[in-house]
């Protein structure tokens, strides 16, 4: 995989733009909803089977869970479960975060930065969703047709899927209000309070 | 509203339906039941070849696509919509395809079907994605938790969360914004927020 050449190891990094992933480097291991066509067990096939399991956040009833038994999300954790047996030094996820609620994508982004600060794996996260990678890293790396074009903090990336809260943010600018950027609703909420309470101050 | 067919004990309604389901739902029996009721079913699966008219590839801004040859996963899923949108079919179902889409392609898209007077099932778990249509079934696995207007369902701020769901933001910081008494409404888009807020 070129897009980590001259990259510091052991980081979490995010991949966005236009590419196709593929590799035959056998220390990266990258995460997909492959469907595999056995039972979770035989796919796993090995003593540390539970282990990875409960790490992905599943647990041991899905040993004897054949594929068609399972959600496409649950196939990307079993593949995830997979991967950290075959412990590969880089893990790509490939839109790992799709078709998970709030409170697992949260789970989640807290196991990718147990697996990079204690198990020292580079984590390369592509997505096309930048509210997924911004409190993870401060690293994009943006490509077109399979080559690196720049790499952005997650502040300027250029993101063809504008989050919600820079949005709103965008619609106050344009109202001529001076305000921060902000990726948490409750700090923006506290802005807008402050915001509206100098105003009053000014006109009363 | 008129129930169209009972898919796997839902009843399919002919209003624009978001079903927002946990991850641990399996829609492949979904899938099959869509088919056998003559819908057109998007997923991200068995895409082969663009076969899609000039006009809608210019309404979608995707003649790009035409000269492609190593599609992405996104232009995939895009060829998959474009190609449906030739058929002539009442009711368009989207099996967790549309949070992969630009804002762009998504507005144009929802915006087409609705003036078209198509049916669209939506099926997520993206909770942004409750705010594009009317009527809102929400999943555990495989059983209806709840199901109403979309308006309604999201107020049950402690049911989803307790599956795993925040609010979507427009109307969580609509109500923190009712909190401290800087608006009396709750607001489900952006836009209207802002202009409320600095008239």
């Amino acid at each position: 995989m070129t897009i980590l050449n001259n990259k510091p190891k052991e980081k979490i990094y995010g991949l966005m733009g236009n590419i196709n992933l593929t590799t035959n480097n056998t220390n990266i291991s990258i995460v997909t909803s492959y469907k595999f066509g056995s039972t979770v067990k035989d796919y796993l096939n090995s003593p540390k089977d539970i282990s990875s399991l409960k790490m992905v956040y599943l647990n041991e009833t899905y040993l004897s869970k054949k594929i068609e038994e399972l959600s496409e999300s649950e196939i990307k954790k079993v593949n995830l479960a997979k991967t950290l047996i075959t412990n590969p030094k880089i893990i790509v996820l490939n839109y790992f975060e799709k078709g998970l609620t709030n409170k697992e994508q949260k789970d989640y982004q807290r196991l990718f930065k147990k697996l990079s600060n204690d198990y020292h794996k580079t984590i390369l996260i592509y997505t096309n969703d930048i509210s997924f990678i911004w409190n993870l890293t401060k690293e994009i790396i943006y490509v077109d047709k399979n080559e690196v074009i720049n790499t952005y903090s997650s502040d300027d990336v250029p993101s063809i899927n504008i989050p919600p809260i820079k949005e709103f943010i965008t619609l106050i600018r344009n109202k001529n209000i001076n305000i921060d950027d902000y990726k948490e609703t409750s700090d923006l909420l506290k802005a807008i309070y402050r915001i509206k309470e100098s105003n009053n101050e000014i006109s009363n | 509203m008129t129930t169209l067919f009972t898919i796997n004990n839902k009843e399919i309604k002919d209003i624009n339906t978001t079903i927002l389901h946990t991850s641990d739902f399996n829609y492949l029996k979904d899938i099959q039941e869509y088919l056998n009721n003559n819908c057109a079913v998007i997923t991200k699966e068995n895409i082969a070849y663009l076969d899609c008219s000039p006009a809608i590839l210019s309404i979608f801004n995707s003649e790009y696509l035409i000269s492609k040859k190593d599609y992405t996963l996104i232009d995939k899923i895009k060829i998959n919509i474009l190609n449906n949108l030739n058929d002539n079919k009442k009711i368009y179902v989207f099996f967790n395809v549309l949070t992969y889409l630009d804002t762009n392609f998504k507005t144009i898209l929802i915006n087409y079907l609705k003036e078209k007077n198509k049916v669209i099932i939506n099926y997520s778990t993206d909770i942004e994605e409750t705010l594009l249509l009317d009527y809102l079934i929400v999943l555990q696995n495989n059983t209806i938790i709840m199901e109403g207007n979309y308006k309604e369902i999201l107020k049950e701020e402690k049911i989803l969360k307790k599956l795993g769901f925040n609010l979507p933001f427009i109307l969580e910081l609509s109500l923190g914004l009712k909190y401290y008494n800087l608006t009396n409404d709750l607001y489900y888009d952006n836009e209207s927020l802002v202009n409320y807020l600095w008239k």
